[in-house]
């Protein structure tokens, strides 16, 4: 496990220390969308590069993208300082909208590139080498010495919103959006759209729900990204998922909790302060929920309904209880002959996967009858799924007498019982 | 509103037919405009209709044939075509919807060939559960059957049946052409088996589950794919599953096309120490794999120089 997130953990610490920092100027300047239209307009710039001839992991192709990114950033600069009667928002999304059709247009015509499109999107940060983390620590060092010296106008511009326009602002903006090009486009290249989009907005956005300061507020914002690679990673290892989704994912999970702690930090203090009183508008809002639920269970028993289906699977007796006691027989059987069948799939799965690898040596016809017998298994484990299927659809035609009209009944009970009582 | 729209289209449709027909009269001797979805099947098409043919390629050598905008050019050479030469399966997803649009000019019947079904395919099974998905994404059997050479003996076949039901006349000038053909294809096919020859039940990993016809018909042996899923990138643990496994069968060359993510054909190759070569998939996805034959020309004789040079 070591050997192989080693290298994608470095990038993402990488990527983390530049974003983080570029994401606090992002969220104060409040043009979240800036980094999806730059990086949109690299990858425009990416196909223009293979339209012209050049393989997509070129220098060129680099240099088609980062000179379009500029352009854009450039042009983000400009725009902000016209102080046009559009908010800066809608130059963005019409920039990036722009730009994805034209990168259509341009895929069209240039072989590939439609794949190379997909990936840049899905990135790849798995597979890193170690002179790329080295070639991207060293310019984004650069970047941040850059933004070091210059901090005190960059940072008076941001979060100041020094709104007075003027040669100066637009040189400085210049500054700022052309670097942000650059970081994006190389860590584009390496980590994929949503990936970078995740390392830009999300630290940033926990450190200024959390803390005040700037300072405080990049450390947060570097501890967060450090945390969320690391639990994001260990995930995509532990549970075998594609890695950079998986650690987008992390971070929503990461904002979420943070609200969520909030939250929780903003009910306790009101009802230290107001009493028990202070709950109400949430366990009405609950109550609605409960009510919505029974209702949509009563009306539509057939349709999906995942409360109650997560809710069997951890007490299977809330089905068992709604079934005749011949099928609750039949659905015994059946779950015992899916786990036997399973465990037999695996098995023989293995088997044949060691036969393609050669580990294993079966002769021709062994080989046939095991394909013959997977297939076969296959399709019988999937009738005993139906069947258990059918029978979770029968308990749902009395379970929606029996579960969801009183559910419908108690939820909306209770949230009038509350409104009335706040009155 | 509507139907004053719907009045504007029939008569531009008017204006159109007669000028279209007037061209088709006018031309010595009209040859059969044919539309296939790929250039694989395009190349197969002129091979057997020599200049009786007209064919047009809806999709690009190495665009992903599931996801194809039909433009409206496309569209309008679909309606008038005397043939629709396609893979089948599920391969063409968006074609279905291109013929909804035109309605009853779309080519059907004896005007639209499905050459999957004069082929025996491979891996048929339905895939029902998760586990089972991994190992290929198509649900009727994969449809890369155009890459086994022998093959295109009943492919060129239905196409010769279908272009000859077109045009009578010239049923004899098919049979020949395909003869021909298929007198090169012999000699090619005694060319690949004998360099590919030292080789048998090599192992090999791909990229995407595109090869499995190519390599039952050389006696390779594929042990597994990198991106069952295509596009979607291998999790960490299958990654170091496989280069493990890779290390200890000794694996010596991993196939990728040329639209694979270079970084993973990079990253397998180098922790696996096998050989990456990259093959074609299809006719034009290389300037030398300029037709059918030249394809498999291309592709056997890079796999052989990677087999021959890995150690």
């Amino acid at each position: 496990m070591i050997d192989l997130l080693a290298l994608p953990f470095l990038a993402c610490l990488v990527l983390t220390g530049i974003h983080a920092y570029l994401g606090l100027h992002v969220l104060a300047r409040g043009v979240i969308f800036v980094d999806l239209a730059l990086a949109q307009v690299a990858a425009l710039g990416l196909t223009v590069a293979l339209l012209a001839g050049h393989p997509p992991a070129s220098g060129a192709a680099y240099g088609y993208a980062l000179a379009f990114a500029i352009a854009g950033g450039l042009l983000f600069a400009v725009t902000r300082v016209r102080r046009a009667p559009i908010p800066q928002e809608a130059i963005i999304g019409i920039v990036y909208a722009v730009s994805a059709a034209l990168t259509v247009l341009v895929v069209d015509r240039a072989p590939q590139g439609a794949e190379r499109i997909k990936q840049l999107l899905v990135g790849s940060i798995l597979t890193v080498t170690g002179g790329d983390v080295a070639t991207l620590a060293a310019l984004y060092a650069a970047v941040g010495v850059a933004h070091w010296l210059a901090r005190g106008p960059l940072l008076a511009i941001s979060l100041g919103g020094d709104q007075t326009g003027g040669r100066r602002v637009l040189v400085w903006d210049a500054l700022f959006y052309a670097s942000f090009a650059l970081v994006v486009t190389s860590s584009v290249q390496l980590a994929g759209v949503l990936l970078v989009f995740a390392y830009l907005v999300v630290p940033a956005a926990i450190a200024v729900l959390l803390v005040r300061g700037v300072g405080a507020r990049l450390a947060l914002g570097w501890l967060v990204g450090a945390v969320v690679s690391a639990a994001g990673l260990a995930a995509s290892y532990a549970w075998d998922l594609p890695t950079g989704a998986t650690v987008v994912a992390a971070f929503g999970v990461a904002l979420a909790s943070a609200a969520a702690a909030l939250g929780a930090r903003a009910s306790v203090i009101a009802v230290r302060a107001h009493g028990l009183a202070a709950l109400r508008p949430a366990a009405m809002a609950l109550a609605g929920l409960v009510s919505l639920m029974g209702l949509a269970l009563a009306l539509f028993p057939a349709l999906d309904h995942l409360w109650l289906d997560a809710l069997e699977r951890v007490a299977p007796e809330v089905q068992e209880a709604f079934l005749t006691p011949s099928e609750r027989a039949v659905r015994r059987e059946t779950l015992e002959s899916l786990a036997r069948g399973e465990a037999q799939l695996r098995e023989m799965r293995a088997l044949q996967q060691d036969v393609q690898w050669g580990t294993r040596t079966l002769d021709a016809e062994r080989q046939e009858r095991l394909r013959q017998f997977l297939a076969g298994r296959g399709e019988l484990t999937a009738g005993d799924r139906l069947v258990l299927r059918t029978l979770r659809s029968k308990a749902r035609e009395r379970q929606r007498y029996w579960i969801g009209v009183p559910l419908a009944l108690a939820g909306a009970g209770g949230a009038l019982v509350l409104a009335r009582r706040r009155r | 509103m509507r139907r004053a729209g719907a009045g504007v289209l029939a008569l531009a449709s008017l204006a159109v037919l007669p000028a279209g027909a007037g061209v088709r009269a006018a031309a010595p001797a009209p040859a059969l405009e044919v539309v296939a979805t790929s250039t694989d099947l395009k190349a197969l098409v002129e091979a057997v209709g020599g200049d009786r043919v007209r064919v047009d390629s809806l999709a690009a050598p190495l665009h992903d044939p599931h996801a194809i905008e039909v433009k409206p050019a496309q569209l309008a050479r679909l309606k008038t075509a005397a043939l629709l030469v396609r893979v089948g399966l599920d391969h063409e997803p968006w074609l279905r919807r291109a013929l909804l649009t035109l309605g009853a000019s779309a080519p059907g019947g004896a005007r639209d060939l499905d050459l999957s079904r004069s082929v025996a395919l491979l891996q048929t099974e339905t895939p029902r559960l998760r586990a089972d998905v991994a190992a290929h994404v198509h649900g009727f059997g994969n449809p890369h059957y155009w890459l086994d050479p022998e093959n295109a003996r009943p492919m060129t076949a239905a196409i010769a049946a279908a272009l000859a039901g077109l045009a009578p006349a010239e049923r004899a000038h098919f049979a020949a052409r395909r003869d021909r053909f298929l007198e090169r294809l012999d000699a090619g096919l005694a060319r690949w088996h004998g360099a590919l020859a030292r080789h048998r039940s090599a192992r090999l990993v791909t990229m995407h589950d595109a090869w499995t016809y190519f390599a039952a018909r050389f006696g390779l042996l594929i042990a597994a794919t990198v991106e069952p899923t295509p596009g979607v990138p291998p999790s960490p643990a299958a990654l170091g599953g496989l280069v493990e496994r890779m290390r200890a069968t000794h694996v010596r060359v991993l196939v990728a096309e040329p639209y694979a993510d270079p970084s993973l054909v990079r990253s397998v190759a180098a922790r696996s120490g096998a050989r990456a070569v990259t093959l074609v998939p299809s006719v034009g996805g290389a300037p030398e794999a300029g037709d059918y034959l030249a394809l498999f020309d291309v592709n056997v004789a890079r796999l052989a120089a990677a087999l021959d040079a890995a150690p």
